[in-house]
């Protein structure tokens, strides 16, 4: 029996975030934008969808008069994500991958 | 990326993980100018300090006190480069405090030098009234090796921390200096100090900045 991969993380552009800021303590709303090649709108909406999981915290404050929006995981984030990774090892460890993603 | 929530294959999740994490990392931001920085300040003050002693000269002032008045131009460029950093990784944090520590723990040293000085000459006047000749042991002899100390831990941790050879190098260096100045006379520590700051700080500076501006262009 395997597990479901998480559905907020299963996604590209959510899971394209969330591995970037299990790299680093936080990011700025910009450079989510310029790593993941997103548009603004996109990734609004689903930076807002992580948040309402709980998956990571956002900060929106003003520097230099510009509104500036900072992005940090959650533990929570941190252990949804390693879960996701050991659902996928498993996956892929037992030849079960298949080309339409999994658990949907 | 694509505006829809496509959903993935297990393979496809995995690679963008890994593409992800990878470009996190490059993410690395120093303009090297505190390198930069530093290396001039302690190399010129150790240069200038040596001059006094060769020509027999003395300014109205230490010429360390000047490492007082760098720390303005570190507050400026700290400033600059925390507004161009778009993201903060653990390892700059680490660092950010290992320097922090650095100074703070220079300050001690200078706090403990200066209490031993003013322990020390009283011990040194009578010495040399009751001996006729002044003691042997030079306790300025051991400063700079103390400093030189310091200067290569945080230099040698944060060149671990970037993987940045030049600065571990440069740590190593330091410390091998450190060992050389104990048994050298004063002028020659000023000397290996002013060396320790041109290849612990100076030169890898050198180096980050032309990375920084080299990497800058490709991005216009």
């Amino acid at each position: 029996m395997f597990k479901d991969l998480d559905p907020i993380l299963h996604s590209q552009l959510r899971l394209a975030v969330i591995s970037l800021l299990i790299s680093v303590k936080e990011a700025e709303f910009t450079f989510l934008k310029e790593k993941t090649n997103s548009t603004a709108g996109n990734l609004s909406v689903q930076i807002q969808k992580l948040k309402e999981a709980g998956y990571i915290d956002i900060v929106k404050q003003f520097r230099n008069n510009y509104p500036q929006t900072i992005c940090r995981i959650t533990q929570l984030g941190v252990i949804a994500f390693e879960e996701y990774v050991k659902s996928l090892q498993t996956y892929l460890g037992n030849g079960n991958g298949h080309e339409n993603g999994v658990g949907h | 990326m694509e505006n829809q929530e496509r959903t993935l294959t297990e393979k496809e999740s995995l690679a963008l993980i890994t593409q992800m994490i990878n470009k996190a990392k490059d993410s690395f931001y120093d303009t090297g100018l505190s390198s930069i920085l530093w290396g001039c300040v302690i190399a010129f003050c150790s240069l200038e300090k040596l001059a006094e002693i060769q020509f027999g000269y003395r300014l109205p002032f230490d010429i360390y006190l000047l490492t007082f008045v760098a720390i303005i131009p570190q507050i400026f460029i700290s400033l600059q480069e925390k507004k161009y950093k778009k993201a903060k990784s653990y390892n700059d944090s680490l660092i950010e405090n290992l320097w922090f520590a650095f100074g703070i723990s220079i300050l001690l040293m200078m706090f403990v030098v200066n209490s031993v000085f003013a322990a020390w000459t009283p011990v040194f006047e009578d010495y040399q009234k009751l001996a006729a000749h002044p003691p042997s042991f030079r306790f300025y002899e051991f400063v700079l090796p103390l400093f030189l100390i310091l200067y290569g831990l945080p230099t040698f941790v944060a060149g671990i921390g970037y993987k940045f050879k030049p600065m571990v190098l440069g740590g190593i260096l330091c410390w091998i200096c450190c060992v050389i100045a104990v048994y050298t006379p004063i002028k020659i520590d000023l000397l290996l100090t002013a060396f320790s700051a041109v290849c612990a700080w100076l030169i890898p500076g050198i180096m980050i900045r032309s990375e920084f501006k080299k990497a800058k262009q490709e991005n216009v």
